[in-house]
């Protein structure tokens, strides 16, 4: 009929673009973990679980699977309490100058992650940054090379990472607190509650659906952390500072070890589900108990 | 709310939050007080004296504008982010239009595999995105930037859910009228859903204009690179060595699109809140 060869019509080009640049990739990418390639006209080779086991024993993966963790551990906790404390003080209706301060905090989250890491890397420049020169003039002498020196590095990413988070968390928090219900409150004031009290047992259990949804998304995009640490250390990513995500890259472009490359973007999908579902799981059995 | 706090608490309270939002300025502040610099003043220890740029170095901009080429990365990321928004709205709402509100053979099996696009792993997939792009000839081409984008799951997603919320009642009326679907999107559907277009378009163009890792992987020739990628090279020192002129450079990136913000907040934060979702 005519009628429908109209309505295919809207949706043929939407459904070919997802079809050849992201459902058979995904399904040939995951295929691809299972060869040795190097690209282009090079013919690939089975080798089964070869690059999975090769992992496992090797020292480089076991950074990145380290620090990976490290960083998603280190920088989503603080994120989500930092918002959601900001998000109450500027909830309250005594506040003055909610919508300044929403947007100023909210800023980072929309200028480029490039850029981000550019600008930290100026404020943390061991010469001439704001940070070491004002700390030889507070009197110390020998301030680390932050970007450079040990774990300093992953630290300041951690920091920078939690810095741009914030706002995001702080304005989905701010939607949720809208909408708790206002008697609770009132009823918790009858009751004679106090202020840590009602932000304890009312204000928190209230916004648990938006912070389980904070939780495992910021969880996720940390887990494929990428462009502040390359930015953040351009090309000398270390022991400390090698992260999953970086470590494919370097496979994919510096070493055109497509089939490797492909093998650890399978583990990172495999860790990112098992995460979620752990996650998931784990407030379901709360539910239960609690 | 319960009573109000002490004076002292609410000061403080107030002083903390102002403090972090602050905080938020500062690197910001930072990187356009450089910018006005010389060379030398921008290396020497910062003393409050010396913490604002005494005779502000404006040829700066245009020193960085020239020596990095910055205009050439400019025009490329813009026409990038304008292309892909334009086409990428308008495929994702028509689509969306399709799901929600007309019947056809396949649809449920259809709309299945959109929803999986939105969970797949752009680690696993870029490989592949990436050997197709290349039997394209899109590898470092202004159309290996735009093409891959011009649907995505979470824009069809995000518009059926918008198109589902208007009434059967109005588009029977006007099927009645004897108007065409894509009239019937046109006339009807699209001045309802606007503000849903907008929040979509606004979030589409951010990520156009901030995408990082795709360009990084598919673009090589300067003639091609887009302004983070060019932001990256300065940051590693290819093109010009000067803080101030690299944080000049820096300013005009971030600049425009603070500004924007600023001016149409509402939108952005809500066309940005999407993204929350997707991930």
């Amino acid at each position: 009929m005519n009628q429908t060869a109209n309505t295919y019509r809207l949706i043929a080009f939407p459904m070919l673009i997802l079809m050849v640049f992201t459902l058979i990739p995904t399904v040939l990418g995951m295929g691809l973990s299972l060869f040795d390639w190097a690209g282009g006209s090079d013919m690939p080779r089975y080798v089964g679980l070869a690059h999975f086991r090769a992992m496992a024993s090797e020292e480089t993966m076991g950074f990145a699977l380290v620090n990976t963790l490290g960083y998603v551990a280190l920088s989503v906790p603080p994120t989500i309490v930092l918002a959601f404390l900001l998000a109450v003080a500027v909830d309250a209706d005594w506040f003055v100058g909610r919508a300044v301060v929403r947007a100023v905090i909210f800023m980072p989250t929309i200028v480029s992650i490039v850029a981000i890491g550019f600008v930290w890397r100026w404020v943390l420049d061991d010469q001439s940054g704001l940070l070491s020169s004002g700390l030889r003039a507070a009197g110390v002498a020998d301030p680390p090379n932050w970007l450079i020196d040990g774990r300093w590095p992953m630290l300041w990413i951690i920091l920078v990472s939690v810095w741009r988070g914030v706002g995001f968390c702080l304005v989905l928090y701010l939607a949720a607190l809208a909408s708790v219900n206002r008697n609770l409150y009132e009823a918790a004031a009858i009751d004679g509650a106090s202020r840590s009290q009602v932000l304890r047992y009312i204000t928190w259990p209230s916004v648990r659906p938006m912070t389980l949804f904070l939780t495992i998304t910021t969880v996720i995009a940390a887990l494929q952390v990428f462009d502040l640490v390359y930015i953040m250390t351009p090309g000398k990513e270390n022991q400390y500072t090698t992260v999953l995500n970086l470590y494919l890259y370097r496979q994919f472009s510096d070493f055109a070890n497509f089939g490797y490359a492909a093998a650890i973007g399978v583990v990172i999908f495999g860790i990112t589900l098992l995460v979620t579902a752990g996650q998931l799981g784990w407030v379901r059995l709360r539910g239960q108990t609690v | 709310m319960t009573t109000k706090p002490r004076l002292a608490t609410r000061l403080m309270v107030h002083a903390v939050v102002y403090a972090a939002a602050l905080t938020m300025l500062l690197p910001f502040l930072w990187m356009v007080l450089t910018s006005l610099k010389t060379a030398d003043q921008a290396t020497q220890s910062p003393t409050l004296g010396t913490l604002l740029p005494s005779d502000p170095q404006w040829g700066n901009y245009a020193e960085a504008m020239r020596s990095a080429g910055l205009m050439q990365f400019y025009k490329m990321s813009l026409g990038v982010a304008v292309v892909t928004t334009v086409l990428a709205v308008a495929h994702n709402a028509l689509a969306g239009y399709a799901f929600a509100k007309l019947r056809f053979a396949g649809k449920r099996i259809l709309f299945v595999a959109t929803l999986a696009t939105m969970m797949l792993p752009a680690q696993v997939f870029f490989l592949f995105a990436y050997v197709i792009c290349s039997r394209l000839g899109y590898i470092d081409d202004f159309r290996g930037l735009v093409v891959p984008f011009l649907a995505s799951g979470f824009g069809v997603f995000y518009m059926r859910q918008a198109v589902a919320a208007v009434p059967d009642a109005l588009l029977e009326a006007a099927r009645l009228d004897g108007m065409a679907d894509t009239e019937i999107f046109w006339v009807i559907i699209r001045p309802i859903i606007w503000p849903a277009i907008s929040a979509l378009a606004i979030f589409t163009f951010m990520n156009s204009w901030n995408s990082f890792f795709w360009p990084l992987v598919i673009i090589d020739s300067n003639e091609n690179k887009t302004l983070p990628l060019a932001i990256a090279e300065l940051a590693a020192g290819k093109y010009v060595q000067s803080w101030p002129i690299i944080m000049a450079a820096a300013t005009i990136l971030v600049m425009p699109l603070i500004v924007v913000f600023f001016l149409a907040q509402g939108a952005f934060i809500r066309g940005v809140a999407l993204s929350g979702m997707k991930e």
